[in-house]
């Protein structure tokens, strides 16, 4: 098994078949094409998006369903194509697709979600991609947090 | 911000070199035609978003700070684990 030295975690043991490609990398990291999904069970449900070329960049996701229980993926024919489906997952929460969103921590205010652009992966193929749709009713910057209230999140 | 109205087939000209012609006008969208120089970006602005969103998102952050994050969620995802768990076994049973 390979090992794989991260800033976050260290030193990383991973099996081959689970790196994740991105053939077209994601907005802002165009070259990053190979990443490997990470649970952690002090972490659980938080998902690290761990990228493989720079022990450095490490996303922080979640699975969108958990934010938002009524999530509607949009992709659109090109994104299928990327991902090898043939038709729209069923639901975002599986089993063809495991969709993420990016948290982003910011100071001052409560971690934020990008519902928006969710992290989408075939984990059949291990292929994956960031959808950014035209029509997306969800927000780039979902507040985990507001107090103690749920905050909707379309 | 400058306004101005057009009808498909006309265009508008930015500077010398960027032309964008509205192709259809649809009641919901419009499907545009831009003619520009190969050394500029054209982007849906969606992802420039997304783009700054995630160089934000890659600062790092704290393993304190996660592991806060997950603690707040266990309780969510505790449940939305159960009912998953009752809806197969609702559909099973049906």
């Amino acid at each position: 098994m390979p090992d794989l030295i991260t800033t976050y975690f260290g030193s990383v043991s991973y099996q081959p078949e689970c790196v994740v490609e991105f053939p077209l990398g994601l907005p802002g990291f165009d070259e990053e094409r190979r990443f490997l999904l990470i649970e952690q069970a002090l972490n659980k449900p938080v998902v690290f998006l761990q990228s493989l070329s720079r022990p450095e960049l490490c996303f922080i996701t979640l699975p969108v369903t958990l934010i938002c229980g009524t999530y509607e993926l949009r992709l659109s024919p090109e994104d299928l194509e990327t991902l090898g489906l043939d038709r729209m997952p069923a639901s975002a929460g599986g089993p063809e697709v495991v969709s993420l969103a990016i948290v982003t921590f910011t100071e001052g205010g409560p971690p934020t979600a990008n519902l928006l652009s969710p992290i989408v992966i075939n984990w059949r193929r291990r292929v994956g991609i960031q959808a950014v749709p035209a029509d997306a009713p969800y927000s780039h910057q979902h507040p985990l947090f507001t107090g103690t209230r749920e905050v909707p999140c379309s | 911000m400058l306004v101005i109205r057009r009808r498909p087939g006309q265009s508008v000209l930015i500077g010398e070199e960027i032309e964008i012609e509205i192709i259809e006008a649809g009641p919901a969208r419009v499907k545009l035609g831009i003619t520009a120089p190969k050394q500029i970006l054209v982007l849906r602005k969606e992802i420039r978003i997304t783009r700054q969103q995630n160089l934000n998102a890659a600062q790092g952050v704290s393993q304190e700070a996660v592991r806060k994050l997950a603690e707040k969620l266990r309780p969510a995802a505790a449940s939305a684990e159960r009912q998953q768990t009752d809806s197969r076994q609702e559909s099973g049973g049906a």
